[in-house]
Formats: C-alpha cells, sequence, structure tokens
C-alpha cells in the first residue's frame, strides 16, 4: 500500500478553513490567492535551510482557530500602551481587528491618510499596492496573512508632506479561551519627498497562546523618508512571524528597528529592497530573550542598483535556555556599484544554556563595492563587573549597567522619547529577572 | 586600619599560589609604597585586598579596622573605604563615567547612612573634584575610560578616588603611563586627599613617584612575600642596586626562605 507522503502545510495547524469575509474585491482578490499559495507550499521543516535552527514546535503542536472562536476576553483600559506624542495619531488593533473606538486620529496635515484599509478599499494607493509590495518566495506566513487578513492599517503621506507626529499603530492581544490567529496588515504609501515615523507595536495584554502573523508593505517613492520602529511586545507564549518589506525609489530612505523582547517564538523576516539608484536604509535590531524564547532574524538587504547605503547593526542578549538565531543576507546585483553596505550582530550570552547561531551571507556580483559584516559571540566582562563592582557597585547593579550600555545605542535611535523610555525600563526589567 | 596577616592567595579553582604569606600593616594617615620585579605579586596583593573574586585566600587573614574582609565581596569592602586605582584600568563602552560615579557615591553613602545626593547637587560635588587632578569636564559624559589614552586612565583613576574619598587606597603603578607634567598634577591631587584619617598604599616600579608623594614605609615584594620594609632610602637603594644586589644580600645574611 503506497501512499504519496504529504508534507503538512499551514493549514494543517487551523481549525476549519480559512475564508475572507472582505467586503472589498480588491482584498478578497489577495485573499484568493493568499489560499491558492497556501494550499500548494508546505510547511517548513528544519529541513529547509532557512529554518533549520529553528524549532516550530510551538506552532506545530497547537491548533489556531478563528478570533470569532476563541472566545476572546474583551479589551479594558489600554491608555497606558499610549505614546503621549501619538495622543491624537493612533490605530488600534485588538487580536488583529480594527478598533475605531479606541484610535484617534486628528489635526494631521492635509490629505494625509491614517487609517484602516477596508475603510480606504477603494483609494488608489490601497489598489495599487497592497499586496503587490510582498515578495517571499515558498513562504506560508506571507500567503497565510493574505489569506486570511480582511482589514489592516492604511498610512498615505503625500508629496512633500511632513508628519511631524508620530504614527503609532498598536496592535494588542487579548486573553481568549483558545489559541486564536491574527493577521495584522500594514500598508505605508510615502510619495516623492514625504516623511513620518512610524511606532508599530505589538503587545499581548494577558499570558496567552495566539499566532500573530503580521505582513507591513512600505512603498517609498523618491525622497520619500520613513523612521519605522517595531516593538514586539508580544505574550510569553504566543508565536509571531513577521513579514515586513519596504521597496525603494531613488534617494528614498528606510530605517527600521525591530526590538524584540516577548513571544514564545519570534521569526523576523525584514527585507528592504532597492527600486532606483541612491538609496539609504537601515534593518536594525535589538532581542532582549530569556526563559525558552526563540528569536530568529533572517533579513534581506537587496541591493539592485548602484549608490547604496546600508546598515545593520543586530544586537542580542540572551539569557536562561533563549535561543537566538541570525541571518543576514546582503545581495548586491551586478550593476549595483558603489555600495556601501554594513553589517554587525553583537550577541551577549548571559547563562550557559543560551544558543546564539549567526551567519552573515553575503552574495556580491558587483567589483565596486564596500561591504563589511562582523559578528561576535561575547559574555560580561569579569572585569568589567569587578570594576564596577570595586566602586561599589553591587553585582547585580554591574550586570546590569553592563547590560543596559549593551542595548542602549540600539535603543537611543527610537527618536521618540516615551519609546526611549519604555524601552530603557523594558532593559531593566530583563536585567533584573536576570537575579537568581 | 589595615592588618594583613601570613596571606596566602592562590587563583581560583587552581592550585597556582600567588601570595606566599604577606604581612603588612598600615595605620591611618600612613603612606606605604610596595615595590618590586614583575611578577612578584604586587598586583594580585591589591586585588586579593580589594576582593577579586578570580583569587581564593588560602591561608592567613585580612583584617580592616579589626574586621575580617576575606569573605566579603568586593563592593561590600567598597563600602567600608576601600579602593583600588587600577594597573589597567577597565573601559566600559555605553557607560559614563558620571553615571558609575553617581551610583557609587550614592550607594556608599546608602551603606554608610549618609545622605545621598541628587543629581544637582552630585554635579557641583564632581566639579569641584575635577579640580584636584585638573580634570576637564567632557571625561565626565564620556564612556568609562573607553578611548583614553593611558594617561588619562590613570588620571580617570585617581579622580575617582578624589569623588569616593576612601578610607584606604591602593594605587597600582598610577605613575606608569604618566608624563612629568600629569605625574606631578597627579601626585598633587593625591597629596591633597591624603590626611590623618586614610591611608594610601602606591604600588610602583619608580622612585620618582615617591619624590612627588613622600612614604613613611617602603616594602620590597619578591616572590609573593613582603621580603623587606623600611624608610624612603630602600627606594633609594633599589634604584641604585637593583633587586638583585637586595636579593643577595638578603641570602647573605640568611634572610630569604
Ligand atoms: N589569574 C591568574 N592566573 C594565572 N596566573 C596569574 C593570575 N593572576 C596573576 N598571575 C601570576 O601571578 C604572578 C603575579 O602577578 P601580578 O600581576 O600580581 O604581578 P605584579 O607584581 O603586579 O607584576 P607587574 O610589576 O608586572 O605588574 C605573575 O606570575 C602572574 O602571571
Ligand atoms: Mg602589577
Amino acid at each position: 500500500m503506497s501512499e504519496v507522503i504529504q508534507r503538512d502545510t499551514m493549514l494543517s495547524y487551523i481549525t476549519g478553513s480559512v475564508e475572507s469575509s472582505a467586503e472589498s474585491v480588491a482584498i478578497r482578490a489577495i485573499n484568493e490567492r493568499g489560499r491558492e499559495d497556501l494550499e500548494k507550499t508546505p510547511f517548513p521543516t528544519r529541513k529547509d535551510e532557512d529554518w533549520r535552527f529553528v524549532d516550530l514546535k510551538s506552532i506545530t503542536k497547537s491548533q489556531f482557530c478563528k478570533l470569532e472562536e476563541a472566545n476572546a476576553a474583551a479589551v479594558g483600559d489600554i491608555s497606558e500602551h499610549y505614546l503621549p506624542e501619538a495622543m491624537n495619531c493612533r490605530l488600534v488593533f485588538v487580536n488583529g481587528v480594527y478598533n475605531e473606538e479606541l484610535s484617534s486620529v486628528e489635526d494631521l496635515p492635509n490629505n494625509v491618510i491614517v487609517g484602516n484599509l477596508a475603510a480606504n478599499a477603494d483609494n488608489n494607493s490601497v489598489k495599487e499596492h497592497l499586496g503587490t509590495i510582498t515578495n517571499y518566495d515558498d513562504d506560508v506566513f506571507a500567503p497565510f496573512n493574505d489569506a486570511a487578513f480582511t482589514d489592516g492599517a492604511f498610512i498615505y503621506v503625500p508629496e512633500e508632506t511632513v508628519v511631524r507626529t508620530p504614527i503609532h499603530i498598536l496592535n494588542v492581544f487579548t486573553d481568549a479561551e483558545k489559541a486564536f490567529y491574527a493577521t495584522p496588515r500594514l500598508l505605508y504609501v510615502g510619495e516623492m519627498f514625504s516623511k513620518s515615523t512610524i511606532i508599530e507595536e505589538h503587545i499581548g495584554l494577558a499570558d496567552n497562546q495566539y499566532l500573530n502573523v503580521p505582513v507591513t508593505e512600505f512603498k517609498m517613492f523618491t525622497g520619500s523618508n520613513v523612521h519605522h520602529a517595531r516593538i514586539q511586545r508580544d505574550s510569553k507564549k504566543a508565536s509571531h512571524v513577521s513579514r515586513p518589506i519596504a521597496i525603494l525609489d531613488k534617494n528614498a530612505e528606510y530605517h527600521s528597528y525591530t526590538i524584540c523582547l516577548g513571544a514564545k517564538l519570534f521569526r523576523n523576516d525584514p527585507r528592504v529592497i532597492q527600486n532606483a539608484e541612491e538609496v539609504n536604509f537601515t534593518v536594525d535590531g535589538l532581542v532582549l530573550i530569556d526563559g525558552d524564547q526563540i528569536a530568529d532574524t533572517h533579513s534581506i538587504m537587496d541591493h539592485r542598483f548602484a549608490h547604496a547605503g546600508s546598515h545593520q547593526l543586530h544586537k542580542v542578549v540572551v539569557n536562561d535556555s533563549a535561543h537566538s538565531v541570525f541571518n543576514g543576507k546582503i545581495f548586491v546585483a551586478k550593476d549595483a556599484q558603489k555600495i556601501d553596505s554594513f553589517q554587525e550582530n553583537r550577541n551577549l550570552l548571559l547563562s550557559e544554556n543560551g544558543k546564539v547561531n549567526t551567519k552573515p551571507q553575503l552574495e556580491i556580483f558587483a567589483d565596486d563595492v564596500l561591504c563589511s559584516h562582523g559578528a561576535t559571540i561575547g559574555q560580561l566582562q569579569d572585569e568589567e563587573v569587578f570594576y564596577l563592582q570595586s566602586r561599589g557597585l553591587t553585582e547585580q547593579k554591574s550586570r546590569e549597567l553592563l547590560v543596559y550600555a549593551f542595548a542602549l545605542e540600539s535603543v537611543e535611535s527610537m527618536e521618540v522619547e516615551s519609546v526611549e523610555k519604555l524601552l530603557l525600563n523594558e532593559v531593566i526589567e530583563y536585567t533584573n529577572r536576570d537575579e537568581k | 586600619m589595615l592588618e594583613i596577616k601570613n596571606l596566602h592567595a592562590s587563583v581560583e579553582g587552581e592550585d597556582i599560589e600567588i601570595l606566599k604569606g604577606v604581612n603588612l600593616k598600615v595605620n591611618a594617615g600612613e603612606i606605604h609604597a610596595i615595590m618590586g620585579p614583575n611578577g612578584s605579586g604586587k598586583s594580585t596583593l591589591a586585588k586579593v585586598v580589594s576582593g577579586h573574586p578570580e583569587y581564593e585566600v588560602t591561608e592567613g587573614e585580612i583584617l580592616f579596622n579589626g574586621e575580617g574582609i576575606t569573605e566579603l565581596d568586593a563592593d561590600e569592602r567598597a563600602h567600608m573605604g576601600l579602593f583600588l586605582a587600577f594597573q589597567y584600568p577597565v573601559e566600559v563602552p555605553g557607560i559614563t563615567n558620571k553615571t558609575l560615579l553617581r551610583e557609587a557615591y550614592n550607594t556608599i553613602a546608602r551603606a554608610n547612612d549618609r545622605e545621598e545626593l541628587d543629581p544637582l547637587e552630585f554635579e557641583d560635588y564632581i566639579t569641584e573634584k575635577l579640580d584636584v587632578i585638573e580634570m576637564k569636564d567632557q571625561f565626565l559624559s564620556r564612556s568609562i575610560n573607553t578611548g583614553f589614552s593611558g594617561g588619562e586612565k590613570k588620571k580617570n583613576e585617581i579622580f575617582q578616588m578624589a569623588v569616593l574619598n576612601p578610607v584606604l587606597s591602593f594605587l597600582d603603578e598610577t605613575d606608569s603611563g604618566l608624563d612629568i607634567d600629569a605625574l606631578k598634577v597627579v601626585s598633587e591631587g593625591v597629596n591633597k586627599i591624603a590626611n590623618d584619617k586614610n591611608a594610601i598604599v602606591m604600588i610602583t616600579h619608580y622612585q620618582r613617584l615617591l619624590n612627588y608623594i613622600k612614604p613613611d614605609h617602603v616594602h620590597v615584594m619578591m616572590g609573593g612575600k613582603l621580603i623587606k620594609s623600611g624608610g624612603f632610602e630602600l627606594a633609594e637603594e633599589l634604584e641604585a642596586n637593583g633587586y638583585d644586589a637586595l636579593e643577595k644580600e638578603l641570602v647573605l645574611n640568611g634572610e630569604a626562605q
């Protein structure tokens, strides 16, 4: 009796079918495409090069249902998570669903749009760009989002317009009886010479299990500029698989900073694609994990034209038996001369059982380029600890300061004061958990 | 104030004995100098007294104001007023001098039931201390020793000493790396800090430091022991004849092991 062995798909871990209830024809078309991709793409295993080091158990050992079937708790008062700088520039999504009541968008410059996708489905930019930027081959997660999303955030900044208020995209997740999935979506369109700052947050309000699969698409027209901070504070039982991608026209600048604090499993595949000459971009990361958390970043900096400056500083602190994976790909196409690309992965291991896998991957086909990369894995230096301690600081305080100093550089790139403060507190809390 | 009795110390977890029976007594108001060839154990002595976890006391004791301190952590010893100016000050990127010193000052104050200083008060306090060794205030906001020249690092150690106002300080080769002008400034600073309630133990290879900071006692360390003690003239003798001559003399007198 021989049977064709079929590999599992993403749908194997989802209860019921993924069906769209989106009203917009455009969104439904993307849903349809996503479903087709999902059905034919096998779920990754450790045999796949890109998933070699990651334990996907926290997804494959579960079944995730639609939010409607999860009996999720209603959201309470979440004002402690509002950013004072963005009081009137905030979109709130609860378990992936837009919440108009908690959102607040006022006093934006003329013609700037900060709203939900469903309400803007007829907008030309949405029709033109939604779902066209994501580009992940053989992937199951971006198609899953494609198949399941019905709404999301839409930000549109017109030509020569600067939005000075940071735009806060706040995704919160509430407690629920069953493990559910959410597919947050963000489309950003920056017209020529526009500029803004985006703070995208994911916060688990309780300690429950859920699957968070966000897709963010950034279309950056000529000379546009974005500062994109992503702060992942999902529940420690959640799995979060992110697909953030940006495509850059001439002279565009896209600077992204991903901070990973939460989730049991975090997998992040940021991609920046150069679509014309002379662009600048950043793909920084800060990972602070402990317990049995797994954080895996697989990034691509894709240089396809001449004259790009790109920068990636990925800092990681690992405690207990947490596990960090970093795979940073730098692609430079044949005619993409004069590329100045810098990549550094610095790991601080605080425990014996912590694990770090790091792999820079440079594929360079042009000859006149400057690409540097490096990775270090270190521990807190005993001499540094003793030096501080000999000045009167307790051992705990000394260690805390040293971890703080390690993380500081990444935190200081946030540019929004309340976010920096919040992160510094998170760093202190993280180092205090170290107390045994 | 400090009494070291028959102190033996090894590298933690290994069978390498470095200190082999050190005896030393330091009283309030005194300045001591320890000289000795490379590798004789001078830095190790200073580190063991400050509580470096790399070393283990296997025999003997260290009494500070009558209390045994060998079981105490480095920070607890600092709270009692011990200070070590490192031979090789450690670079700590990302933490500014000011952050360290305020944290250190207030932690020590708290441990001794003294009043802590708020950021503004502390600002005034350290600005005053900068003058002690003519240090520029830009050093306050720089990361600890990071990118400092050799001389600047040594100066920074003495600046920290001025701020923390310890009872007993070990200065481990603070003079090496200082040019003659810096040496004068640093020495003057140390002399200003020295008073009849505190004490200083200087470790040095050179008499030139001792010309600026006059020691009351000079000790010679060799092979993990203080083999000879005397006054300033001992330093002059060493400078003139070297350690070999001293060792021979001791052997002749049957004083060496
Ligand atoms: N952690 C260690 N492991 C092994 N050997 C050590 C360790 N620390 C010190 N030693 C050894 O102990 C001896 C004394 O070292 P120490 O640094 O105290 O010498 P010193 O008198 O300060 O020398 P110098 O004048 O060169 O500064 C040296 O032989 C040194 O190599
Ligand atoms: Mg030494």
